[in-house]
């Protein structure tokens, strides 16, 4: 994917430092939870604490490394890209996760599906939402019934299954 | 009567036709379930062998092997056409695989991996057939210091297999190894990383991370593209066929990653995917094209392919001799054996050979049937990628996110699947590579796990690592494949280990 | 081909009835124990036309506490939904400060058991369950137990078999693996001194001769077990790792009657006893209110061995 070759001279990279920024919270966000943890190393005298300590250590070094590697621009360039269909996409699974056990499966899913093919150019929702939630119906029947899955049902599954 | 005559007995009985149309229904259901992402074999068997129970014993057991295998294959599928590996097993299929597929190589892939799975699964059933009791032996010799010697030599080598930039693969790596804190240590009991999170509790879940950073992250990044048609995906250029170079570059990784993957399915806390991470590194390692690899080098399809199949038959070792479920399949599978009356264990070989072979049978033929089933679909496969874009990557999400709320329908899954689909995009994005954040998440827990364990034995005495001579060996092994890289980059041959080292996300 | 899919799954379709009665929630991972039973009472309330049409849902995580937790919040006053569980929540509740506990749901009936069994591989010194205490009594960090996750069932009967020894539990050298098979794995190997987990995961190893049985956890001797109780070793210590059956919290008296009633004509039926028999799994079924008194008695005393190992505060 990322064929791109890093160029000689830059600029310090916003991004990489944001990135070692990062980094550095999440060991000290790893430090400070094995300092609460009781000390049951036992006989082996390697403790539940021990292991998040090194890793955390092992990220500190990483957050430094990004930051040389900012400053002296080695980072590659990134591909342009669009932000919106990667929102689109986004949205469509945000708006299943919320909608999944209110709305069921087959019309939480079928949102997704609707996202997710206008992002990648298919902008008819009125054609993409039915289809996506007419085949996702279809997946649900075959997994739920036939193969007993256990998909959240919604208002549409209980129409056609007032039982499942 | 011997092993030979019990095994030639078993097949006799499963080439009835009635039998083997029962093995072709168990392949066919077993690859349409496990082609889905997020849906392993595991799965695949819980979920089908209800199927099986409205059958006759021999009828029962012969779809049971079938829907084995096509689980396992349906996985290898996806992964190589989508590179949305549903399973630990098939990451690093996904790696070339999906390479070759893009570049319209995807029917030889296909390809090497049903023959490869085929060759492997045969292979390893027959040495599971005549030598289980004694591989079962050595495979308990292995304790916890020595399977940590295991986990640093796969370290060590998967790392070797990072890309281009070590900063970004460390990194990575020890994004993988953060999140692999998080959960209950399974040592204490001790809650790590969990914030109070009923849910983050059990970790995080493999099979999650791995559909998010592949399936969604790679759906994010192509669908932010700003020309789409730059990477337009080349359905089938050349032959859908493996061609005579493909077949000579393919048979050896098949044998290597059998014996590869064998040992290690035999070991009881081995795993299939170290297999697949050691013959991938070995096949970088030998390979007269490694500027391929990460490329599209159909090695690396081949033998970690061979190696993942061969461990599968490897874990019946441990299954059928001691009645030791080492994964979550042969868990499963125990359970469908005992519907048989099976009760697996060091006598089952004495006391019931007529359906120890029978199974065994089942295995070859089930085996056989893969192949004679997928080959000639293959050309249809790969018809797949000339789905329309928003069509494909819309099904992809939705097969995803199935999987995802089919194993675990929480939202707290779902969450993480969002989560980490986003993380994948952004490390996408800056040119981290993909695979060692999942290897890190797979191998960190049993590498430390193992470590303490040893340690605990010990009562804290570090040297006692070193003390079983196969211990040692592995750790010399591993200290080897660290330390000469470094001389031969000293030595000015770094540009060539650069070219090595491909990007692989 | 596609024909041959089509037709099969549509024959599948046939026979499945569109009614659901009982929704089973097993609070682990298809394979594990818990699966097992829910899915094993799915197929005997079916085939006895107790309920025509059961499904069992997967809802993993810390050792059930996640399904429990569920299962309590969404099904209030659901006579269809049943959840399995065990023993080992009883600790997990503790373990994993769960904010739900067994009270928060209505426990019917506990449906089989296992008790646990002291081994040490046939080539150890150790001979009989006096050989091991005395070794725990000289030195407890020499003598390293295996057996299945920290603060599981074999974790406390460890602790439970120190503290009747005399010795101090947090001083046990406890190695905890996934689940009793990689246990087994480590004893056979001879990398540990001792193993713990349920009799029947030790069964087909001690036949064989590769395992030596020391005691058993069981308050008698138990029917064709080689082995003394570990009350005969003069340890009063017994354990035994249950699974059972609860329904949702907040039924009536008559919901709760019908549930029981339901549950306990499945575990006197044939085809239940023949699945315990193939599985190896005991009978043990009790309910009512011997059940709630066994319940309360074993949920403290689980949470003062916790306490005692260390792993509760």
């Amino acid at each position: 994917m990322s064929d791109l070759q890093p160029q000689t001279k830059r600029r310090p990279d916003g991004a990489a430092l944001v990135i070692a920024a990062g980094l550095a919270v999440i060991a000290g966000v790893m430090l400070w939870d094995s300092a609460r943890l009781a000390d049951l190393g036992g006989y082996s005298g390697v403790g539940p604490a021990s292991v998040p300590r090194v890793v955390a250590g092992g990220l500190l070094g990483l957050a430094g490394w990004t930051v040389l590697a900012a400053l002296r621009g080695d980072f590659p360039e990134r591909p342009p890209q669009r932000v919106a269909p990667v929102l689109w996409i986004v949205a469509g699974l945000a708006v299943q996760l919320l909608l999944l056990h209110v709305a069921g499966f087959s019309i939480a899913t079928g949102i997704l599906f609707a996202c997710t093919a206008f992002a990648f150019g298919k902008r008819n929702l009125a054609m993409t939402l039915p289809i996506g939630i007419a085949f996702a119906f279809v997946v649900w029947v075959v997994f739920s019934q036939l193969l007993m899955l256990h998909l959240p049902p919604g208002p549409l599954e209980h129409l056609f299954f007032p039982g499942g | 009567m011997g092993a030979f005559d019990f095994l030639m007995q078993g097949l006799a009985t499963a080439a009835d036709p009635m039998l083997l149309f029962y093995a072709l229904i168990g392949v066919t259901l077993g690859t349409a379930v496990g082609v889905l992402p997020g849906i392993g074999p595991a799965l695949t068997v819980a979920l089908l062998l209800p199927v099986t129970y409205r059958l006759d014993p021999a009828g029962s057991l012969i779809m049971f092997a079938g829907i084995y295998y096509g689980g396992m294959y349906g996985g290898s599928t996806t992964s190589i056409l989508l590179n949305t590996p549903g399973e630990s097993a098939s990451i690093i299929t996904a790696l070339e695989g999906n390479k070759m597929a893009r570049k319209g190589r995807g029917g030889p892939a296909l390809a090497t991996a049903a023959i490869g799975s085929f060759i492997a699964g045969l292979i390893a059933t027959l040495l599971l057939a005549f030598l289980a009791p004694t591989i079962v032996k050595l495979a308990l010799v292995f304790g916890p210091r020595e399977y940590f010697a295991l986990m640093v030599l796969a370290f060590v080598t998967v790392s070797a297999a990072f890309g281009d930039s070590a900063l970004r693969g460390l990194t990575s790596l020890f994004l993988g190894l953060a999140l692999a804190c998080v959960g209950i240590d399974q040592l204490t009991g001790q809650a790590r990383l969990s914030f109070g999170q009923a849910e983050l509790l059990d970790g995080i879940e493999v099979t999650t991370m791995a559909v998010a950073m592949f399936a969604v992250g790679e759906a994010l990044f192509i669908a932010g593209q700003r020309d789409q048609h730059d990477d337009e995906v080349t359905a089938v250029k050349g032959s859908v066929w493996m061609s005579r170079s493909d077949w000579a570059r393919s048979w050896k990784p098949w044998l290597r990653g059998t014996v590869i993957g064998f040992p290690i399915g035999a070991m009881p806390a081995g795993g299939a995917e170290i297999g697949t991470f050691l013959s991938y590194a070995t096949e970088k390692k030998l390979s007269k094209h490694p500027e391929e690899f990460g490329q599209g080098a159909i090695e690396g399809v081949a033998g970690p392919e061979a190696a993942n199949n061969a461990s599968a038959a490897g874990t019946l070792v441990p299954l059928l001799t001691l009645g030791l479920p080492t994964s979550a399949t042969a868990a499963i599978m125990l359970a469908g054996f005992q519907q048989f009356g099976l009760q697996p264990g060091p006598l089952l070989f004495a006391t019931n050979p007529t359906l120890v072979w029978g199974l065994i049978a089942s295995l070859l033929i089930a085996n056989a049937m893969l192949l004679v089933l997928n080959l000639p679909l293959i050309g249809l496969w790969v018809k797949l990628l000339t789905v329309p874009k928003p069509w494909l990557y819309a099904g992809i999400l939705l097969f995803a996110t199935l999987g995802t709320i089919g194993a675990n329908p929480s939202s707290v899954e779902l969450g993480m699947l969002l989560g980490f689909g986003v993380l994948g995009y952004v490390m996408r994005l800056y040119g981290y590579p993909i695979a060692p954040i999942v290897v890190g998440l797979i191998l960190g827990p049993m590498a430390e796990q193992q470590l303490r364990r040893a340690l605990s034995i010990s009562q804290g005495d570090w040297s006692y690592l070193l003390h079983s001579p196969i211990a040692a060996t592995l750790l010399g092994i591993a200290a080897l494949a660290l330390i000469v890289p470094l001389i031969l980059r000293a030595r000015g041959k770094g540009q060539v280990l650069a070219q090595l080292a491909g990007d692989e996300d | 081909m596609k024909h041959l899919v089509l037709a099969s799954l549509f024959a599948g379709a046939m026979a499945l009835p569109a009614m659901a009665d009982y929704t089973i929630i097993a609070p682990a991972n298809p394979g594990g124990g818990w699966d097992q039973t829910a899915r094993t009472m799915q197929t005997v309330l079916q085939e006895e036309g107790i309920s025509k049409s059961v499904q069992v849902q997967n809802v993993p995580g810390a050792g059930g506490t996640i399904g429990l937790a569920q299962f309590a919040s969404q099904n209030k006053g659901n006579p269809d939904a049943l959840i399995v569980g065990g023993y080992v929540m009883v600790g997990a509740i503790l373990t994993n400060n769960s904010p739900v506990s067994l009270k928060d749901v209505t426990p019917i009936a506990r449906l089989t058991g296992e008790y646990e069994a002291i081994v040490v591989p046939a080539a150890s010194e150790i001979q009989d369950m006096a050989g091991l205490v005395e070794k725990l009594k000289a030195d407890p960090g020499a003598v390293s137990w295996a057996g299945g996750s920290a603060g599981g069932t074999d974790h406390i009967a460890v602790g439970l078999i120190a503290k009747a020894a005399g010795v101090d539990p947090t001083r046990i050298n406890y190695i905890a693996y996934s689940g009793g098979g990689e246990a087994l794995a480590a004893i056979l190997g001879n990398q540990v001194t001792a193993g713990i987990s349920s009799l029947g995961e030790f069964e087909a190893q001690i036949q064989a001769g590769t395992l030596r049985l020391l005691a058993v956890s069981a308050p008698e001797r138990l029917e064709g077990v080689d082995a003394p109780t570990l009350q005969e070793a003069g340890l009063d210590v017994t354990l035994e790792n249950w699974r059972m059956v609860a329904a949702a919290p907040g039924l009536s008296d008559e919901q709760k009657a019908k549930v029981t009633a339901d549950v306990e004509k499945m575990a006197k039926s044939e085809n239940w006893q023949k699945q315990l028999a193939d599985k190896g799994w005991m009978d043990t079924f009790l309910a009512g209110p011997e059940f709630d008194a066994q319940l309360a008695k074993d949920t403290e005393a689980t949470a003062a061995i916790l306490k005692d190992i260390g792993l509760v505060k």
